[in-house]
């Protein structure tokens, strides 16, 4: 079975960015904020929440580095 | 008449289902905050759009394709049973406290609360929503059960989603600078053509923006439920808050700061973020209306910090900078949250007039066309400054002389000059004589001598421009009942930008038979 057969992932896959960095952002995204409504705030949330922004903004910029 | 009724018809049956579904998605919030009194009023809200939608749709299902005289008529008659219906939460859960539900324990209830079982507060509270003004009929938004406030929010996210999907593919016409920015020779990718991949690239972009709001909200120390509203209309530029003084509750430098980008993200078209997305960064300042969001918020920042500093209320530099810089953005991107109020600062009620009008001028102007922001937007008014130089210069010029207009990158001819510079002038003679209209009518309504003309006159501005700010005239009671239904108005011409609401009201009096 591969990743993209699992059924909401394969909704976002279909509908979402047609890129998969960006699609995977869309499915951590809810993840990462329901791990901090459950654990509340401590340097392990921060860091996943500071993650996530770095990926994103790394990600824009190296799409723009190879344009 | 019949057909155009069909299609009509068919159309807004599929948006009351919408309506319906996003209120049923919804019914996750009172079980987990266990607020299960407001259980039965959500269902009952969600069933009773869901049902008439689903009629209608049913009845009209054959009906041919929408042109854009359709679009227009259920764009404006859409917004309007969104707005209407869409406040049968606020309605039915104030009743449901007030009244009790049988074998479930009720909060006690707040004055809050009990402005919403007026049903005319619960429209006006679902406009400001749908619409993304955000002005309020609450006095404490604090004290709103969890389930309003999430329904607050969603309906402002939901109603920025819309207005991006309606300037960028459904209602774009010359001048309106979507369909420029649809179709503008400088761009090296376009937006999908089709509607649909349109409106799904739209959500996703929306929906990574909104991720990454709430975690760099929650990083500068906001709580997670704050985050998580404040993410979501901050990035539809709606305004509508959790808390009783808006963001000026945190009083947080770092959360003001870290809120103006998400603020300016919304006020970005939205075209342009998905190719700033695939990496085309040059349209930061090579689109025109992105350069200008920039740039007329840089200067209008500036200028209005010099006013607050030198000539007005603040001590220092840096409180002058931080509420100056928050609250023009605030205004120009037309998103209405405010960090000037009277229990941490100075309330923007009682800045000097001058700084007051400044930030009137930057809710006239709005953001991006094809943003979530309201105002004429940048695209216009750069279109109206561009045009009169241009008829200007051509006295200079020979008759035989043959002159192009030029307009983010296209050269446009004598006709089409002319028309998207006609289209421009149209919408803002408008916006002004709305504007002007509805300040005369408050002036007659407001108690004589409370409130300056200054203060009226930003409150208007505010409601048509779908921005939320509040010199301190709306409220559940110090807003008279007429003063509401013009609001009511404003907000609804203020977001499809006046014309749609203009053509379905021409075509319900005149179809309709109240005159010919």
């Amino acid at each position: 079975m591969r990743v993209d057969d699992i059924p909401i992932v394969s909704t976002v896959f279909d509908a979402g960015a047609d890129d998969r960095v960006f699609d995977s952002l869309l499915l951590v995204g809810p993840l990462v904020v329901g791990l901090i409504v459950v654990l509340g705030r401590s340097l392990f949330t921060e860091a996943l929440a500071a993650a996530y922004i770095a990926v994103f903004v790394a990600y824009v910029l190296s799409q723009a580095v190879r344009e | 008449m019949n057909g155009a009724v069909a299609t009509v018809g068919r159309d807004l049956g599929r948006i009351l289902e919408a309506l319906g579904g996003l209120l049923l998605v919804s019914l996750a919030v009172p079980v987990v905050w266990g607020e299960y009194f407001a259980f039965p009023a959500l269902l009952a809200s969600a069933l009773v759009p869901l049902g008439i939608g689903r009629l209608l749709y049913r009845r009209y299902r054959g009906a041919e394709s929408p042109g854009r005289f359709h679009g227009m008529i259920v764009a404006a008659s859409g917004w309007f049973l969104v707005g209407v219906f869409g406040s049968l939460p606020f309605l039915l859960i104030a009743w449901s406290v007030r009244l009790g539900v049988p074998g479930i324990t009720t909060p006690a209830g707040t004055s809050t609360l009990a402005a919403f079982t007026d049903p005319l507060n619960a429209v006006f509270e679902s406009m400001s929503g749908f619409t993304g003004t955000g002005l309020t009929m609450t006095d404490n938004e604090e004290v709103l059960p969890r389930t309003l406030q999430w329904w607050r929010t969603f309906s402002e996210w939901v109603g920025g989603v819309g207005v991006i999907v309606l300037t960028t593919a459904i209602l774009s016409r010359p001048g309106s600078g979507s369909l420029t920015l649809y179709e503008s020779e400088a761009r090296s990718k376009k937006i999908h053509p089709s509607i649909v991949s349109t409106v799904r690239t739209i959500w996703w972009i929306f929906a990574l923006f909104t991720f990454a709001s709430i975690l760099a909200l929650w990083l500068a120390g906001m709580p997670i439920w704050g985050a998580i509203n404040h993410a979501m209309t901050g990035l539809a530029t709606g305004g509508f808050s959790i808390t009783d003084n808006s963001i000026a509750t945190y009083d947080s430098a770092v959360i003001d700061f870290v809120l103006i980008p998400v603020m300016l993200l919304g006020s970005i078209a939205f075209p342009v973020h998905y190719l700033i997305l695939q990496g085309d960064l040059r349209n930061f300042y090579a689109d025109l209306q992105t350069r200008w969001v920039f740039g007329y918020m840089g200067l209008g920042s500036a200028l209005l910090w010099a006013f607050l500093y030198y000539a007005g209320p603040y001590a220092t530099p840096f409180a002058a900078l931080r509420y100056g810089l928050f609250q023009f953005v605030s205004a120009a991107t037309c998103t209405g949250f405010q960090t000037a109020v009277d229990a941490t600062n100075v309330a923007l009620g009682r800045w000097p007039s001058y700084a007051q009008l400044t930030v009137v001028f930057a809710m006239f102007v709005g953001g991006a066309a094809g943003s979530t922001a309201g105002g004429i937007k940048l695209i216009r008014g750069l279109t109206l400054v561009k045009g009169i130089r241009h008829q200007i210069a051509d006295v200079f010029y020979p008759e035989s002389a043959v002159r192009r207009l030029e307009i983010n990158g296209r050269r446009l001819n004598e006709e089409e000059a002319s028309r998207e510079f006609m289209e421009a002038a149209i919408i803002v003679v408008l916006w002004i004589s709305f504007l002007v209209i509805g300040t005369f009518l408050l002036l007659l309504v407001l108690p004589a001598g409370e409130y300056s003309l200054a203060n009226v006159l930003f409150e208007v501005a505010s409601a048509q421009g779908n921005v939320g700010l509040s010199a301190g005239i709306t409220g559940p009671e110090s807003l008279p009942t007429i003063g509401k239904v013009a609001f009511l108005f404003h907000m609804w011409i203020g977001r499809l930008e006046i014309i749609p609401v203009l053509v379905m009201l021409r075509t319900v009096f005149k179809r309709g038979g109240l005159y010919r």
